[in-house]
């Protein structure tokens, strides 16, 4: 999909990352876990490093140059890492895309 | 002839090396001693070497705590075990030490402090009393990677907190002191740890070896053992884990053509396949050249000695320092990781039979293990403390 995708809604863009995040970790581990937009990325679903960085890769081939999601997870300090759910993520894409 | 004090930390796989490079040491004729805040088995000190604990009873109850959190570890997210690391275990121990030690290098007079990369109290210490330190670092150096670019508010927290710490021990200064910035010993490769070019006083002298196992060992029933051999080890730490992963294992090989060799407790499981071989402590240095496979989640003894041997790894991850080591094993191409945590039995399978079949990874262990025999080792080690203790101002 090229850079210029649509607005996407609230619920869109939750289904979306959902999507990565089982493409990510493995669709058997996923069924064990409540995705929900409070669910903590690094406490509830568990994503390490590794599986972070390769989520960021899915977000940036999706939505392309209009939203910087490493550069905006760089400028983060430890507590707001072990914080960060999936709500906070759809809010910023929300904002880039407005 | 000099006098070496290493300073090390409660955990194992920090203090192994020390016992080993002091061991050289003490047989060339040098005085060596260790100081630490938890006991140590009188067996594990070479002899002629002396272990020192301080009077730590004002502590007691912070230190059962702080041991008692290291199990936490494995079931923590990543950037938690960093506050867990810094915060509740370097730190925290720097403290416990500082003044016994403080005490200890009056009454003792050593000519080097050899302190461990996370055992900060001894460089500081060594700074206040003017005391030339080196520090070893059993594990792949720069698990933090390029962090005050990547993450360079988590860089400055850290910074601050041993800013912080220093200013406890009376040093005001901006740059920091918890390590040598004259020579830094490392037990793996330049090769193996991808730091090229790694700072000048970084000396990478490989594993060090040389404490004796006595461990008895039914080598028999292994002489007789089908197929290809596997050793599979978990090290000394993650007991809470030792049922579930070793469950998966027996899922994945019981009855297939091929040797597991488990380093575990028999109790851990109610019944064990024919083709696994399981004892609680083994010579593991001894059993190494007769396996075709090791299966660890990364301490980096059991590493060491896989590589040592030239063998191919499958790595499972699970905290602390495991996944940057997971990574140095990929990219150098001596091995498959898995995270534990994602761990499926058809791909635990099918990743034990593509290292077993695919010669590539048995070739790449085997050039880490040419790096590893070129590092030098414990002769490295010695010749590289010998020229710092006569010449401190120049060394490395």
């Amino acid at each position: 999909m090229d850079a210029a995708v649509t607005r996407l809604t609230y619920q869109e863009i939750f289904d979306l990352l959902k999507q990565f995040i089982t493409d990510v970790i493995g669709e058997e581990f996923v069924e064990e876990m409540d995705i929900e937009p409070q669910s903590s990325f690094t406490k509830d679903l568990e994503m390490d490093s590794i599986e972070i960085v390769s989520f960021s890769e899915k977000i940036k081939a999706h939505f392309g140059k209009e939203i910087d999601f490493t550069g905006w997870l760089s400028g983060m300090d430890l507590d707001q890492l072990i914080n960060l759910n999936l709500d906070q993520i759809i809010r910023y894409i929300e904002e880039c895309q407005s | 002839m000099s006098r070496y004090l290493f300073v090390i930390p409660p955990f194992f796989g920090h203090v192994s090396p020390t016992l080993s490079v002091g061991a050289t040491l003490l047989a060339r004729g040098h005085e060596v001693a260790w100081f630490g805040i938890t006991p140590l088995k009188p067996e594990h000190i070479p002899a002629g070497g002396s272990y020192h604990v301080p009077d730590l009873t004002e502590y007691g109850e912070d230190i059962a705590l702080m041991l008692r959190r290291q199990d936490d570890g494995p079931s923590v997210s990543g950037p938690e075990v960093l506050k867990l690391a810094l915060e509740e275990t370097y730190l925290p121990i720097a403290r416990f030490m500082r003044k016994g030690l403080l005490d200890f290098l009056d009454a003792w007079q050593p000519d080097v402090v050899v302190n461990d990369c996370i055992t900060f109290a001894g460089a500081l210490c060594a700074r206040l009393k003017g005391i030339p330190c080196v520090t070893t670092t059993p594990v792949p150096p720069d698990v933090m990677g390029n962090a005050e670019e990547t993450a360079p508010k988590i860089a400055e927290w850290q910074q601050n907190l041993i800013r912080g710490l220093q200013e406890e021990f009376g040093i005001q200064e901006e740059s920091l002191h918890i390590h040598s910035h004259r020579l830094n010993m490392v037990f793996t490769s330049r090769t193996f740890a991808g730091l090229d070019p790694a700072p000048p006083h970084m000396e990478f002298v490989g594993p060090v070896r040389g404490r004796p196992n006595e461990v008895l060992f039914d080598w028999e029933r292994l002489r007789q053992a089908k197929g290809p051999k596997i050793f599979v080890s978990l090290g000394t730490l993650l007991v809470d884990i030792r049922k579930a992963f070793f469950s998966k294992l027996v899922e994945a090989f019981a009855d297939e053509p091929l040797t597991i060799i488990a380093a575990t407790d028999p109790a851990a499981l109610e019944s064990w396949p024919e083709n696994f071989i399981v004892q609680g402590f083994v010579p593991q240095a001894a059993l190494m050249p007769h396996m075709d496979l090791v299966i660890c989640h990364g301490g980096f003894n059991t590493v060491n000695d896989t590589f040592v041997n030239g063998l191919p790894m499958l790595i499972t991850p699970i905290a602390y320092d495991h996944f940057h080591t997971a990574k140095l094993i990929e990219r150098a191409g001596c091995g498959i990781s898995i995270r534990y945590k994602r761990l499926r039995i058809n791909e635990l399978r099918s990743a034990v039979y593509e290292l077993l079949e695919n010669p590539v990874y048995r070739e790449a262990a085997v050039r880490i293990q040419t790096t590893f025999r070129e590092a030098g080792g414990n002769d490295r080690a010695v010749e590289l403390l010998e020229t710092f203790a006569r010449e401190p101002e120049y060394a490395s």
